[in-house]
C-alpha cells in the first residue's frame, strides 16, 4: 500500500551547541503510517523528534538547518519559516514523551488543558473531547470515577497513556512518540501497540523505539540513525 | 569506632557550631523576653486610649506603640506591594526572556543591587526627594511613600533572585510540555510555570517582608519621625517600630522608658515571627493545592 506523502525532510542539520547531532538528512514520512527511528543511545533520536514540531526552539543551544516540509492538507508547507504560528504546528504535530509528564493538575484538566489553550470554551464540547481521548487511549474504564484525582498519582503505564490521551485530544495529523513503551510493563506495552496500530489509520506516527521485536511489529518504515545519519532499513 | 579522628573533629566541631547558634538565638530572645515582659501588656501599645478608638483611629494615640506599629504595619504593605510585581516580571524577564549574555549583566546588576548597604539606599532615596523638593515641587518633603519605595528598592533584590531561581529549577521535561501542547509562551509561563514556582517565590516575599520590617537606616532618612501618629496619608510622615527602638535605646532617661523599647522589640519580634508562620502556612498550602491547580 503506497499512501501520499505527509513529510519531507530535506538536508537537515541539526547542532546543539557545538555539536552535530544530525547531518544531511532527507527523507519522506508517508501518511498513515507508522515510522521507527531506532538506533544506539545518545545519537539524537528524540533530537530528530523534536525538530518536526520545533520544540527544538524551546532548547537553548539548539540549531537547525535544512527544510522539513509537512502536508497539513494544504500542499506542503516549510515549517521552518519564520513566521509560521508554533502553537498552531504543535497542535497538528502531537508529541509524547520518553517519561510520562502530566502535569500537577487532575487527570480531567491534564486532558482538557491543550484544548484550554487553544481557547475552547464550551464546557460541554471540552467534556465530550476529554471522554473521547481517553477512550482512544484505552484509559476511559480506568479513570472514569476518579478524574478530579492529581494524575501523578496514576501507575506509569497509566500516565503515558493519559500522555497519549492528552496528545491526541486536538486530534493531531502527526503524532511523535519517543520511545512510548520504554517504562511500562508487558501489558502496558501490549495495550499502547495495539492502541498505535489503530491510530494509524488517523494519523501519521512517528516512533522513536528502543525494541527491535517491536518495531518488526508494528512499523510500516525503519530508519536506524547512526553516526548522524538516518538511513532506511 | 569505625570513623576515624578527622571525621570525627567534623562531626564534633559540627555540633559546636550548631549549639553555638541556637544558644545564641535563645539567649537573644531569652534576654529581650527578660527585659521586656513586664512592660508588655496594652498601656505598652495604647497607652490612656481606648484600644478601638485607637484602631477606628477615632482618637490619637500618645505615648503607645500603636502608631509605630501601624507605621510598620503600612511600610510593609506598602514596600512590598511596590516591589513584588516588579521583582516578579524582572525574575521572569531573567528566567526566561533574557539572553545568555543579557542575563549575564542583569545578573550582575542584581547582585550589586543586593549589595549595597540600606544606609546608601535610604541616602538616595533622601537625595532624590531633595532633588525633587528643589526643583519639582516644594511640598514634597521625606514621607511614607519615599520610605516604601526606597525600601522596595532593597528588597527588590530577594524577589528578583527567587522568582529567576525557582523558575530555573523546574526542569526541562516539565518546561517543554506546554509548549509540547501548543502554548505559547505567556501561556506557558502563567499556567504552568509560576504555579509550580509559586511556593518558592513566597520564600522571597516573607524574606523581603523581614527586611522591610527591621530595616531603620533607609526609613531613618526618608521619612520616619518619633511622634507622627498614625499616617494620615501616604505623603506624611510615619513611626516605625525599629525607629522607636533605636531612639528608646539611645535617648532613654529612666529604666522604665527602656522597658519600653524592650517591649517594642518583642513586639517587632512577635510580628515577624507571625509573618513568618503566615508565609509558611501559605507555602503549605500551594504546595498541597499544586496537586489540582485550578
Amino acid at each position: 500500500m503506497q499512501t501520499s506523502v505527509k513529510i519531507k525532510i530535506r538536508d537537515l542539520y541539526f547542532y546543539y551547541r557545538t555539536r552535530t547531532i544530525l547531518e544531511n538528512i532527507s527523507i519522506d514520512i508517508h501518511e498513515n503510517t507508522i515510522t521507527s527511528i531506532t538506533g544506539p543511545s545518545g545519537q539524537g533520536k528524540s533530537s530528530f523528534l523534536t525538530v518536526l514540531n520545533r520544540l527544538c526552539h524551546n532548547m537553548d543551544g539548539a540549531r537547525v538547518h535544512g527544510q522539513v516540509s509537512i502536508d497539513f492538507g494544504n500542499g506542503f508547507e516549510n515549517i521552518f519559516k519564520k513566521e509560521y504560528p508554533l502553537p498552531e504546528l504543535r497542535k497538528r504535530v502531537g508529541m509524547v514523551f520518553q517519561t510520562p509528564n502530566p502535569l500537577p493538575m487532575s487527570i480531567y484538566k491534564n486532558v482538557a488543558f491543550p484544548l484550554k489553550l487553544a481557547g475552547y470554551k464550551s464546557q460541554d464540547g471540552i467534556r465530550k473531547k476529554v471522554k473521547k481521548s481517553l477512550e482512544h487511549a484505552f484509559l476511559w474504564d480506568e479513570v472514569k470515577n476518579r478524574l478530579t484525582d492529581d494524575a501523578r498519582l496514576l501507575s506509569g503505564g497509566q500516565q503515558q497513556r493519559l500522555c497519549l490521551a492528552r496528545s491526541l485530544v486536538l486530534e493531531p495529523q502527526v503524532l511523535l512518540l519517543d520511545e512510548p513503551t520504554s517504562s511500562l510493563d508487558e501489558t502496558s506495552v501490549q495495550v499502547i501497540e495495539e492502541l498505535l496500530a489503530l491510530l494509524k489509520n488517523r494519523c501519521t506516527i512517528i516512533m522513536v523505539s528502543h525494541y527491535v521485536d517491536q518495531v518488526k511489529r508494528i512499523a510500516d518504515q525503519q530508519f536506524v540513525l547512526r553516526n548522524r545519519k538516518l538511513n532506511k532499513v | 569506632m569505625s570513623q576515624n579522628l578527622p571525621d570525627r573533629c567534623l562531626s564534633v566541631f559540627s555540633w559546636a557550631c550548631a549549639l553555638l547558634l541556637t544558644t545564641g538565638v535563645c539567649i537573644i530572645i531569652g534576654f529581650l523576653i527578660l527585659n521586656g515582659w513586664r512592660s508588655l501588656n496594652w498601656d505598652l501599645i495604647f497607652a490612656d486610649t481606648r484600644p478601638w478608638d485607637a484602631i477606628l483611629l477615632k482618637r490619637q494615640v500618645f505615648g503607645g506603640l500603636f502608631p509605630a506599629m501601624a507605621g510598620t504595619f503600612m511600610l510593609i504593605i506598602l514596600s512590598v506591594g511596590i516591589a513584588l510585581p516588579l521583582g516578579l516580571c524582572a525574575g521572569i524577564y531573567l528566567a526566561e526572556y533574557a539572553s545568555s549574555s543579557a542575563r549575564l549583566v542583569f545578573g550582575f546588576m542584581v547582585d550589586l543591587l543586593a549589595g549595597i548597604p540600606s544606609i546608601v539606599v535610604g541616602l538616595f532615596g533622601f537625595s532624590i526627594t531633595i532633588f525633587l523638593h528643589h526643583f519639582y515641587n516644594s511640598r514634597i518633603y521625606p514621607c511614607l511613600l519615599v520610605s516604601a519605595f526606597s525600601l522596595a528598592f532593597l528588597v527588590l533584590p530577594y524577589i528578583i533572585k527567587t522568582t529567576q531561581n525557582a523558575l530555573e529549577r523546574i526542569p526541562l521535561l516539565t518546561r517543554l510540555t506546554a509548549p509540547g501542547l501548543g502554548a505559547t509562551k505567556l501561556q506557558n509561563i502563567v499556567l504552568v510555570l509560576l504555579p509550580l514556582a509559586l511556593s518558592d517565590i513566597v520564600s522571597g516575599v516573607v524574606l523581603a517582608i523581614g527586611r522591610c520590617a527591621e530595616d531603620t537606616a533607609v526609613i531613618m532618612l526618608t521619612g520616619v519621625v518619633a511622634a507622627a501618629g498614625v499616617p494620615k496619608s501616604i505623603f506624611a510622615s510615619f513611626e516605625a517600630l525599629p525607629f522607636f527602638i533605636y531612639y528608646t535605646a539611645s535617648e532613654y532617661t529612666d529604666p522604665s522608658e527602656l522597658a519600653k523599647g524592650y517591649g517594642a522589640a518583642l513586639i517587632l519580634l512577635l510580628i515577624c515571627s507571625l509573618l513568618f508562620i503566615f508565609a509558611h502556612l501559605l507555602k503549605a498550602l500551594i504546595d498541597r493545592r499544586a496537586g489540582i491547580m485550578a
